[in-house]
């Protein structure tokens, strides 16, 4: 893996760059002495939770560039392989051309793309990072689902993302990206958090929003604990959006912004 | 203070928010979210802050965010941040540089 990252490495002006996953385990690194490993471990998983601050306001953003005085980091989704969402991150000094730097993270993030894809066995996504691909899915029929990251596989010709069938007994249900972790595999190992519709997807999101303005930037990630405890084997689906209410509702403290989020996510 | 309604008259510039790293907001321009956003951005910039430092790189100036549907610019300066929405996304790099511009004359 690491060798995808040489023709990024090779760019004047970059000085390590990296591939995290969404729970900041570093998958790959090619960097300057000064930039080692274990440095690149520590600012992968520092990198991981910007990546999820950046989403908490736009699912759909492709890129991110922090500007300081003595360099730049730059990141790149790279987006969604095997279950996990994926990121590349490059850190640079100012001599970097940031037209070069552009296209040389698009072509390093299809490479890494494909490198993770054929590292899980799974086939190759048609589409392009940067050119509509982000948080395509491959599935093991060779069709693809749209920003489901963490979706299980489906049955060959099924709707990733359309309107939910009725669910026969013992049938796995169609996951839909929650939007929230965005259903990466936390650093801790623990399951997915994945919804059972878009629809449970959707309200996820909505509690995550509400919850932010009583508790602040963690709110997604209080959601997403709130989630596992309550469904720990399946997604969540929304006869237990109450019971998700009630649960994040009792870690407001405020008890007008404990009103304010049962009002914001009464469905 | 830094007045918000310069930011907000730039073409291309959605909405905006003015806030503290510490996550409290300060001032909303066509915002309905301000305060869910401050955090949210004091949350971002709290942590690659901690990154530079890691990295060697100083104080943190500005993050710009890009997608196809959406783009932002935030500027953090004094312990303090802006974080604009930028629409339609294409004028990134035009209102990237009248916010710059925009700064350099407020200070």
């Amino acid at each position: 893996m690491d060798e995808n990252l040489q023709g990024l490495f090779d760019l004047a002006g970059v000085n390590a760059a990296v591939v995290f996953d969404g729970g900041g385990k570093l998958c790959a690194q090619r960097g300057k002495a000064v930039y080692d490993r274990a440095l690149c471990e520590q600012v992968a998983g520092l990198m991981a939770r910007a990546v999820d601050s950046i989403a908490l306001q736009d699912e759909g953003w492709e890129t991110a560039t922090a500007h300081f005085a003595d360099g730049t980091i730059l990141l790149r989704r790279v987006g969604a392989v095997g279950g996990a969402a994926w990121v590349l991150g490059v850190v640079a000094d100012a001599a970097l051309n940031p037209a070069f730097a552009a296209v040389a993270l698009r072509v390093a993030a299809n490479k890494v793309k494909r490198a993770l894809e054929a590292s899980m066995g799974l086939a190759p996504s048609a589409s392009a990072v940067g050119l509509g691909g982000s948080g395509v899915v491959p599935q093991p029929d060779g069709a693809h689902g749209s920003g489901a990251l963490g979706a299980a596989p489906r049955p060959s010709g099924s709707q990733l993302l359309g309107p939910p069938a009725p669910a026969a007994a013992g049938s796995r249900p169609v996951l839909a990206n929650t939007g929230l972790s965005w259903s990466k595999v936390s650093g801790s190992g623990m399951a997915n958090v994945a919804a059972a519709d878009p629809a449970s997807a959707a309200f996820l999101q909505r509690c995550a929003r509400a919850l932010a303005l009583g508790v602040g930037p963690m709110a997604r990630f209080y959601v997403e604990e709130a989630v596992r405890r309550l469904c720990p084997e399946a997604p969540f689906a929304m006869p237990q959006a109450r019971a998700l209410c009630e649960e994040l509702a009792n870690q407001i403290e405020d008890a007008e912004d404990r009103a304010a989020f049962l009002a914001a996510t009464k469905s | 203070m830094f007045a918000l309604s310069m930011i907000g008259s730039i073409p291309g510039v959605k909405s905006a928010v003015l806030g503290d790293l510490g996550g409290a907001l300060v001032d909303a321009l066509r915002e309905p979210e301000g305060e869910a956003m401050a955090a949210e951005m004091a949350f971002l910039g709290a942590t690659v802050i901690e990154a530079g430092e890691q990295l060697g790189l100083g104080t943190l100036q500005r993050i710009v965010l890009a997608g196809p549907t959406s783009a932002a610019v935030v500027v953090v300066w004094d312990r303090q941040i802006m974080a604009a929405r930028v629409d339609p996304p294409r004028a990134l790099a035009g209102v990237e540089k009248s916010i710059l511009a925009a700064f350099k004359q407020g200070a």
